[in-house]
């Protein structure tokens, strides 16, 4: 198939890197400019390859060159949104070719052309011929490929700018891809190091906790390093579309959690919350008081309502434990139009620091940006209250139907029991300020009972602490 | 074949390795040095510049990341694979890399796993790879040097660089890290003491394979701050490291 190729093409070429020491050329790059891009178009004249510019003989040994790749496609069942995917393979195909390198995608690439396959006979013409072949034998549905390689300068600058702009139009439809488009979601467990129950589901609407991988990069993850921790799950069957639950999400978090968990609810913080990592971005916290979710991120060093900071709430929900009313998620998912969706999205969000207030400003509901309190707003849950009353913050209407329940979740195991105090602290000035406060606490009790309080807050009057 | 050269800080690792990557490029093979050592001066003894290391491109990804700079189209693996091409400094006589500072605050398990794989597949690509690593025992027990065949751990004279030798050589066998060769190789030894210092070094356990004596052209080299690789090829300690060299090859 490749017989007048002068080079090896071969997929066992993967990966090659060439030295500049063994190098003839190098094109796009660094120190250049160049572009590859696919486009399907109609009356493609099939098989045409051409060079614009100087062929590699024309080239010296050293020398930086621009370099543009078109490839014009045309087939009955190629439609223009599948032109991503497909310019995807020019990075490996291209590695095919023993001695021309090729790094990165669309207007990032760059390439080098051995001083061996130069001296095999090897052109750009060849690099042409070469893709025109192993594009088809790939992509049967291409019915016609015609492919143009450009190296003079003034051609590539023209076709950058040109490509760029496909680009821009790919990025806003990849924005807009949802849950619902795909049917694979990835698993990753590459925090289990530290966190050995923790399985992170990425789908397009749900980036990682840690906020590094979103959906692409776990499915470019899952294909360089089929055995590595990322992994694909097939979407499986939808239990909960709001909550985002699915039977597949649940199996697999139920096996690589070694059986801890085994429901997930992606899009919400109650139920069953997503487990949390430790290397989260930013953890949403439920609020009983308020009935509603405050979120803080790891950059946040001051303390929140609840009286304590980031990393005191992240110690109490890491470590791939599920807790009720807690998750850890990445800034990237507050810019998901699924962020929460279940509990209510940003209509149940009662607190946020300033910082990441303003990072979202975009992504919050116009009619909400002034109703949430930061902390330059609200320090504890009574600031919090006369904020979201008089802004008018829709958990308002919320609260009033719940106020009653949230009474009776309060505790009040008072301390004072012996006479000798070592340190009294009078706690009336502060009605408000939990004393404890605990995601899951377990009180001793007799009779072969045991007593969990979930997010229980401990007010007492009186705090007595005495030398034992 | 990847050669890593190990031991305390401050024992010569940098001088072994530099070395060895100029005795080495004499082969015309295609080699890669990797600088291993947040705090090293490798490419200093080898005479070259550095714009940015690993440790700067995880920082640059990081950022890039969290400021939603990233294309939704584009990759991470393809960008860090970019980027890490671009670190590696290239001379007709070898590349180097070098791995630079530590990672800050937050989460670098996904980056960190990226890179494992991508300088893994940019190694392929080399017939040899020397590692001149960071000090101490932390490579052993974070198994960035598992895939290594031949370890050399350096010392000094000190009784302190000895036991680190000694930890060294203890901890491959607790890690059940297999070399394929583990040696020792005594450095800036005084020819007045040599029969004692090898007498200690026997009790590490290592064999030794070279002794490079205390040598007042490298004593000045580093005082200039001149690059080691320039060292005449009659110096004393070039040869001696030639010797070493030759007997690694020849195992």
């Amino acid at each position: 198939m490749f017989e007048d190729i002068p080079v090896d093409v071969s997929p066992m070429y993967e990966g090659e890197r060439i030295r500049s020491a063994n190098m003839f050329v190098e094109l796009a790059g660094p120190k250049s400019l160049g572009a590859e891009l696919v486009q399907v178009e109609d009356n493609v004249e099939d098989g045409k390859l051409e060079v614009i510019g100087p062929e590699l003989q024309d080239m010296q040994e050293g020398d930086i060159h621009t370099l543009g790749i078109l490839i014009e496609i045309q087939g009955e069942a190629l439609e223009k949104e599948l032109e991503g995917v497909i310019e995807r393979r020019t990075h490996e195909l291209c590695n095919y070719i023993k001695g021309f390198m090729h790094l990165n995608q669309r207007d990032q690439i760059w390439c080098r052309v051995s001083k061996e396959a130069l001296e095999a006979g090897f052109k750009l013409e060849d690099l042409a011929k070469a893709l025109s072949i192993l594009f088809k034998e790939e992509y049967p549905i291409i019915e016609a490929i015609a492919i143009t390689i450009m190296t003079e300068e003034d051609k590539v600058k023209e076709f950058v700018e040109k490509a760029r702009a496909q680009y821009e139009q790919r990025d806003a439809r990849a924005r807009e891809l949802s849950d619902e488009d795909v049917d694979v979601f990835y698993g990753c467990v590459m925090c289990q190091s530290f966190a050995p129950t923790h399985v992170c589901v990425v789908t397009p609407d749900r980036t990682a906790l840690c906020g590094a991988i979103n959906w692409f990069d776990c499915r470019a993850a899952a294909k360089m390093d089929p055995d590595g921790p990322i992994f694909e799950i097939g979407k499986g069957e939808v239990l909960d579309e709001v909550k985002g639950e699915y039977t597949t999400v649940n199996e697999v978090v139920a096996e690589r959690s070694q059986g801890t968990f085994d429901t997930v609810y992606l899009h919400s913080v109650f139920g069953h919350p997503h487990t949390s990592c430790g290397c989260f971005e930013a953890v949403a916290f439920y609020i009983p008081e308020l009935d509603g979710i405050g979120i803080v991120d790891r950059d946040f060093r001051g303390e929140t309502p609840l009286g304590i900071p980031f990393s005191a709430m992240a110690g109490q929900c890491s470590g791939g434990k599920q807790v009720e009313g807690f998750t850890g998620l990445s800034l990237e998912y507050m810019r998901s139009p699924k962020f929460l969706q279940a509990d209510g999205g940003y209509e149940r969000i009662i607190w946020l620091p300033k910082e990441i207030k303003e990072s979202l400003s975009e992504y919050i509901p116009e009619d909400l940006k002034a109703k949430i309190p930061t902390e330059e707003d609200a320090a504890n849950i009574k600031e919090m209250r006369a904020f979201l009353e008089e802004k008018g913050h829709p958990i308002m209407d919320r609260l009033e139907s719940v106020s009653e329940d949230v009474e009776e979740m309060e505790e009040d195991p008072a301390l004072e029991e012996e006479p000798v105090a070592y340190a009294e602290m009078s706690m009336e000035a502060m009605p408000m300020a939990p004393v404890a406060f605990a995601p899951e606490l377990t009180m001793p009790a007799s009779g072969g009972v045991k007593i969990i309080f979930k997010n229980a807050k401990v007010y007492a009057e009186k705090v007595i602490i005495k030398r034992k | 074949m990847i050669i890593a050269i190990s031991g305390k800080g401050g024992v010569g690792k940098t001088l072994v390795s530099s070395l060895l990557i100029k005795e080495l490029s004499k082969t015309g093979k295609d080699i890669l040095a990797i600088d291993a050592d947040p705090d090293s001066n490798l490419p200093e003894a080898l005479g070259v510049d550095v714009d940015r290391t690993v440790g700067d491109v995880r920082e640059e990804l990081k950022k890039d990341t969290a400021q939603g700079k990233i294309p939704t189209g584009m990759n991470k693996w393809d960008i860090l694979d970019y980027k890490i091409m671009a670190s590696v400094i290239e001379t007709p006589e070898f590349d180097l890399l070098v791995m630079g500072r530590p990672e800050g605050s937050g989460c670098y398990c996904a980056v960190n796993n990226m890179l494992r794989k991508i300088i893994e597949n940019l190694s392929e690509n080399y017939d040899l790879i020397i590692i001149d690593t960071e000090a101490g025992l932390e490579h052993l027990s974070r198994r960035t040097t598992q895939n290594v065949d031949v370890m050399l751990v350096v010392t000094d004279n000190s009784k302190r660089g000895m036991l680190t030798a000694h930890r060294i050589g203890d901890l491959a066998g607790e890690l059940d890290i297999k070399f394929q060769d583990l040696y020792l190789i005594l450095n800036r030894v005084r020819p007045k003491i040599e029969e004692e210092v090898v007498k200690k070094a026997q009790e590490t356990g290592l064999e030794i394979l070279g002794i490079v004596h205390e040598d007042e052209e490298v004593t000045e080299y580093d005082l200039e701050g001149k690059p080691l690789v320039e060292l005449p090829d009659d110096s004393n300690t070039v040869k001696a490291v030639s010797g070493i060299l030759s007997r690694i090859l020849r195992e």
